[in-house]
């Protein structure tokens, strides 16, 4: 029987969920293996039962906490997708500023009506499984995924930074290109895209499991940042990971 | 040596780009650096670099190599044809020395067949330096210039090259494609000569000392914990050392199913020592679990291990590894002057050391497709254990010896190394004991009687049983060490008459644990061997009427006679440290302790580095080993 898969969004902008409608080709023959029972962004049916959930998005609000412990009590596993999920991602970056004032700046003299809370990662609220990194996905790590979940086997996902691939992929660092980049901390397995294509690493994809974050911290001031644009270094992708430090 | 003007070398490497026979590659711009690329014209070329962002192994050795193909349905492999054979123009003397290093790592007993076939076809076209990173010290390191190693060598005099011919090759090569080349007049020998002893003084780094102090000077820093500690500190453990560097050799295997999750391929891809995970096993055990132990793991790799096997420190000076490294602790110039100062000043007088006589052999090639196989049996053990028995497709037997391991294959999931249960003296099949604990294990549990897998093997040193012959042993096993165990243990039992007293201590956590409890069971009905069972707690409600407590608990209660007893270990790591001291309580000698270790086996043949234990390559050297020859191995025990 084939596994049936769910969708589910929350804080985020569907960047993923669009990442994955746009596999085009592949998706035919991954619809070969799996019943789709419930993608709001492409289909109108919903059911709720399913053995694998994929969430995008980030828990902004207590309400979100009862829904996602429901999806939690439904699947066999939970999949986070994308940096909002994963890690929190830029959602997250509102938590370093005071509640109310970000409640007036998006909601203006509205913003009483609405229930917001810090931005956090699903795992922050329920236990997740798999964790599918980046802003947006990579569709090639996405598939590497759901082709392991199939075969019953955890996937791959590196546990070394961004420097790994960039260097196998000969490029010329970021550093060297006169730029600060965040990649020697970032958590592989986007094959270094952004860096391939000319620019820098920004940390979507989290932290590694052992940063040293000081050390780096201490690179970025060496190569001429300022303390100030360093934490924002820092805090554009790690701000929930790296809360507290 | 032959003259060439420029703009006739530039013909020469157009008629060989326009010829097609070849893929003509070449050095070229890359933003403000430069890298090996493939040449569209001699107008790309820029043999006046200073150092490339890569070296030139990539084109032995890539990045990412695909093995093999597989098709589960269909059982069948094909190997993947070969590209065309590569002309590489402008590879420095420092990174052909690089390549000699390589050569004899991928042919050292059993050779790598993807690597060689690429060595074997490919042209070298060397170029003397002209330039050099401020991080270079390759003259240091009498990398600098060389008089072998490349089919052609060109140096630059102005508005010509002289073209120093290294082999057949390379003289056929520049006989047919290239246009006015004459012989070199004595005072262009000459200028040569020059360069390169310009050559020789043209790094900034400097040494403080003789490279050829290196390996003593580390083996005499290797427990200096605080040296490595501060120096590591800083390490972003982002592999950016290893992965640039020309004699780095370590890789991964990984399985990459396509859609159909039926057909896929088996990429090998360039792993690093200073990774994280790099020796970490399924149960999530790191064999080289801190920052500063696989910092020095590095420098000891290059300055040491490697002298010890091959007798070449297996650095060329190139400076990649510096030149890359953000927090800049990378350098070993650095690295090793402050070591050697530290030295000086504790009084410790390092000499050189004699470089080992070495004989490379080349005894077999590396077999990387796996034969199939078919699980015959399936037996669950307990909730995490199955024993499988195994037959190859072909009929073809193991033929391995008790304590050896092979490496299974799930087509789609991966390899994992299993160690085989059964004796050889079992025929027409094996067995292995499998805990389901990695992605490779948990599929091998839930597969059945009928499905293929693939097995390579068998690999390692296993029991050494003539040695045995005649002893009392005694077995010591704790979990899942019962399993490389068995194949001895019940070779020993087949073969019951030819070895003295036999005893077997076995525990396990808890009873449900208790692996072959049948045979355990059939232990008791034998006079002629005495066993101990123990576990370290009983839950309540669970029957057990053995000892009750750790494996150690069992030792002071043999009866044995220490010169004539062998005894012979497997268990989890912790386990060892604390049954040898039991042992030497009964006063076993030291080369009377065999064991058998784990360790993150990915290659089975010594070069992808996951389970070396400082010198040792435990899937080569190992599994099995006599306590005496690694008790003084640190990352042994």
């Amino acid at each position: 029987m084939k596994p049936k898969v769910a969708f589910f969004d929350f804080a985020g902008c569907e960047g993923d969920e669009l990442q994955i409608a746009n596999l085009e080709e592949e998706l035919l023959s991954l619809l070969g293996h799996v019943e789709v029972v419930s993608f709001r962004e492409v289909m109108k049916e919903h059911s709720n039962d399913y053995d694998i959930a994929f969430i995008e998005g980030s828990c902004t609000r207590l309400a979100d906490e009862d829904r996602l412990k429901e999806i939690r009590k439904n699947a066999k596993i939970v999949v986070a997708i994308g940096a909002c999920a994963t890690i929190g991602g830029i959602n997250s970056l509102k938590n370093y500023k005071d509640p109310d004032e970000v409640g007036r700046i998006v909601y203006g003299d509205k913003a009483k009506l609405f229930d917001t809370y810090a931005a956090r990662p699903i795992d922050a609220v329920i236990p997740v499984d798999v964790y599918v990194h980046g802003c947006p996905i990579n569709k090639e790590e996405f598939l590497h995924v759901v082709k392991s979940l199939l075969m019953g086997k955890k996937p791959d996902i590196p546990n070394y930074p961004v420097c790994v691939e960039c260097k196998k992929n000969e490029n010329v660092c970021a550093f060297e290109r006169g730029e600060f980049c965040v990649g020697t901390v970032t958590r592989a397995g986007c094959n270094s895209c952004c860096v391939n294509e000319g620019t820098i690493c920004w940390g979507c994809r989290g932290l590694v499991d052992n940063p040293n974050e000081n050390s780096h911290k201490e690179v970025l001031l060496k190569y001429g940042l300022t303390v100030d644009e360093t934490i924002n270094k820092f805090r554009l992708y790690f701000a929930w990971q790296g809360r507290g430090k | 040596m032959k003259i060439i003007a420029k703009q006739d070398l530039a013909g020469f490497v157009n008629s060989l780009i326009k010829d097609g026979a070849w893929e003509v590659v070449g050095v070229k711009s890359k933003g403000d650096k430069y890298a090996f690329g493939p040449l569209d014209s001699a107008d790309e070329l820029r043999l006046d670099y200073d150092i490339t962002l890569l070296p030139p192994k990539k084109y032995f050795f890539p990045q990412r190599e695909t093995l093999f193909s597989f098709d589960v349905a269909k059982g069948v492999f094909t190997e993947t044809s070969t590209a065309k054979p590569k002309i590489i123009i402008g590879v420095a003397p420092y990174d052909l020395v690089a390549l000699l290093h390589m050569d004899e790592v991928f042919k050292e007993a059993k050779s790598d067949p993807y690597y060689a076939e690429k060595r074997n076809s490919s042209i070298i076209i060397g170029i003397n330096i002209q330039r050099m990173t401020k991080w270079n010290f390759s003259a240091v390191m009498g990398c600098a210039t060389i008089d072998h190693g490349y089919d052609l060598m060109l140096t630059d005099l102005g508005a010509k090259y002289a073209v120093e011919i290294g082999s057949s090759k390379g003289e056929q090569l520049l006989a047919k494609y290239a246009k006015n080349v004459r012989d070199a007049y004595a005072n262009e020998v000459q200028m040569v000569g020059r360069k390169k002893h310009e050559i020789m003084n043209m790094g900034q780094q400097k040494l403080d000392f003789s490279p050829d102090l290196i390996p003593e000077l580390l083996n005499q820093n290797y427990s200096n914990s605080q040296f490595w500690e501060k120096h590591s500190e800083k390490c972003l453990a982002c592999g950016s050392c290893v992965l640039v560097c020309p004699t780095c050799y370590c890789f991964d295997v990984r399985d990459n199913p396509d859609l159909t999750l039926e057909r896929g391929e088996r990429v090998r891809t360039w792993d690093g020592c200073l990774l994280e995970d790099f020796a970490k096993v399924a149960s999530g055990e790191n064999f080289r679990p801190t920052k500063p132990a696989r910092y020095r793991h590095r420098y000891f790799k290059k300055g040491k291990y490697l002298f010890d096997r091959f007798g070449f420190i297996s650095c060329v000076g190139c400076g990649r590894c510096g030149s890359n490294c953000l927090p800049d602790i990378a350098s070993p110039v650095k690295l090793f002057n402050d070591m050697y100062q530290e030295t000086l000043k504790s009084g410790i007088e390092i000499t050189p050391s004699t470089p080992p006589e070495v004989s490379i052999t080349t005894e077999d090639r590396i077999d990387f497709v796996p034969k199939l196989a078919t699980i015959t049996r399936k037996v669950p053990m307990t909730a995490n254990e199955t024993l499988l028995e195994i037959q190859f497709n072909d009929g073809s037997e193991l033929n391995h010896a008790p304590g050896q391991f092979a490496e299974v294959s799930v087509f789609g999931v991966g390899e994992a190394p299993v160690s085989i249960s059964s004796s050889p003296t079992k025929k027409g099949s094996f067995e292995m004991c499998v805990r389901k604990i990695g992605g490779v294990t948990t599929k091998l549990a839930t597969l059945n009687k009928g499905d293929i897998i693939g097995v390579r093997g068998p690999f390692g040193k296993g029991f050494d049983v003539d040695l045995l012959k005649g002893k009392d042993l005694l077995f010591i096993a704790g979990g899942l060490g019962i399993a490389p165990l068995r194949s001895l243990f019940n070779y020993v039992l087949d073969r019951r008459s030819e070895f003295g007293k036999v005893t077997i201590l076995y525990g396990c956590k808890e009873p449900c644990e208790l692996l072959f409890s049948e045979e355990v069971d059939s232990w008791s009905k034998r006079s002629d061997i005495v066993h101990k069972l123990t576990v370290d707690r009983c839950p309540a409600g669970e029957c057990w009427e053995g000892n009750i407590g750790l494996i150690t608990t069992l030792i002071p209660g043999v009866d044995l006679e220490p010169e004539k007893t062998y005894a012979i270990l497997c268990g989890p790591p912790t386990m060892y440290k604390f049954v040898i001291k039991e042992l030497k309580q009964k006063n076993i000698p030291d080369d009377h302790i065999i064991m058998s270790l784990e360790r993150r086996m990915k290659c089975g043949v010594g070069k992808c580095g996951h389970c070396q234990i400082n010198h040792i390559y435990v899937c080569k050297e190992g599994p099995v080993f006599n306590y005496a020859n690694i008790k003084g191995v640190p990352e042994a025990l």
